[in-house]
């Protein structure tokens, strides 16, 4: 299970290092939104590990209501270059 | 049995994530990334709350809740992003005259 | 391997994570990098059983603070820019449609792309705000409703190139006058710095 673990990291570390070098903000969004739902699953999967029902409750949370932020965000900066 | 069972799942899962995230590097379009990113991604997701989902039957309003949930948001922060940045690119394209 | 390997790497990707907001220069890229910050922290807090500090993160220190950081940025970092418009009514039938129209708009256009080129550098947009009178917009300068205005001028001297108009870009705020000022030759406007009556409060 360790090794699952460190390996779900390792994937997390490519869209950071995507959002880092890429200068283009879709492309940011794109590993912003890859990397919010990669922690969500992460923080079930640390909840099943410990049997741990408030961690688990806490990563499905995450997961609902962190895509509807980022849909929000992505409308405010499509209307940043309108206007 | 059941363990080597979830373990099949995970690894799948893993390496669906690797797989979706790997296009992430490189100078593809952004539509040609969300692609991948969308169906990898939400598959791998997918396919790790199984995993868990079989590991422990217990937990499973939770766990069917995160895979509904990221079943239906992925596909809708999908579209909305392929809708926001395709619309920038067509404006850059083509520098419509400003309605002054 | 022991059992705890995985959370000193999950830990070691937080500071990794602050110094990539730190040296973001672009403030929509530091939204989006501040965003990637707060999922990973949320991570690490619930790892470290702070399930209600890990689901305040989540929820007001990545959502609502980056909309609303979006909100305040966008809304700031623009630049007013008063133009001359010519009025034109024309009667459809009953009703009167009002049109506002610039003179000649190719080298009007041409000139907007010069001054979004320069202020893209300096992340700033540019918010065209029309006038129908040049008094109205002297007095909209003087009370600082906008940043900066811009009126063609006519000069008598050129008249080799009675092709394209010359502008004459007014601004009161010190700052502006300095971005402009090394890239004047290159745009087709002639620029001046005007002192606004009691502008020492101005900040931008």
């Amino acid at each position: 299970m360790n090794l699952l673990l460190i390996a779900m990291i390792a994937a997390m570390l490519i869209p950071m290092y995507q959002a880092l070098k890429d200068d283009d903000i879709w492309q940011k969004m794109l590993a912003l939104g890859s990397i919010s739902s990669k922690a969500g699953i992460m923080t079930l999967f640390i909840s099943v590990l410990r049997d741990d029902w408030m961690i688990g409750a806490v990563g499905a949370i995450i997961l609902t209501v962190g895509n509807a932020g980022l849909m929000l965000l992505a409308h405010i900066i499509k209307r940043m270059d309108d206007l | 049995m059941i363990d080597v069972l979830s373990y099949l799942f995970f690894g799948v899962g893993i390496f669906f994530w690797f797989w979706g995230t790997s296009h992430l590097v490189g100078k593809r379009s952004v539509l040609f990334k969300l692609h991948s990113l969308s169906v990898a991604d939400t598959l791998g997701s997918i396919l790790i709350v199984i995993g868990l989902l079989i590991k422990i039957p217990s937990r499973w309003p939770l766990l069917t809740l995160a895979i509904i949930s990221l079943a239906i948001w992925n596909t809708m922060l999908g579209y909305v992003l392929a809708h926001c940045s395709s619309d920038e690119a067509e404006n850059q394209k083509e520098f419509p005259t400003e309605t002054l | 391997m022991n059992d705890d390997s995985y959370i000193y790497i999950l830990t070691a990707l937080l500071p990794l994570a602050a110094c990539m907001v730190v040296v973001q220069v672009n403030p929509y890229h530091a939204l989006v990098i501040r965003g990637i910050l707060g999922a990973i922290a949320a991570l690490v807090y619930s790892v470290f059983g702070a399930a209600d500090v890990a689901l305040t993160e989540a929820l007001m220190g990545t959502m609502l603070a980056i909309t609303l950081y979006a909100v305040a940025v966008r809304s700031s970092l623009v630049m007013r820019l008063g133009v001359l418009e010519e009025e034109k009514v024309e009667s459809d039938g009953d009703v009167l449609k009002v049109e506002l129209t610039v003179e000649s708009p190719r080298d009007f256009n041409s000139l907007m792309k010069d001054f979004r080129r320069i202020f893209n550098k300096y992340y700033l947009r540019i918010e065209v705000v029309p006038f129908t009178t040049p008094q109205a917009l002297h007095r909209a300068l003087m009370e600082k409703e906008i940043h900066a205005s811009c009126v063609p001028v006519l000069d008598s001297d050129a008249a080799g190139e009675a092709e394209t108009k010359h502008y004459q870009t007014v601004t009161r705020i010190q700052r502006l006058y300095d971005i402009m000022q090394p890239e004047i030759s290159s745009i087709n406007t002639s620029l001046d710095y005007k002192f606004a009556s009691g502008s020492g409060e101005d900040s931008q």
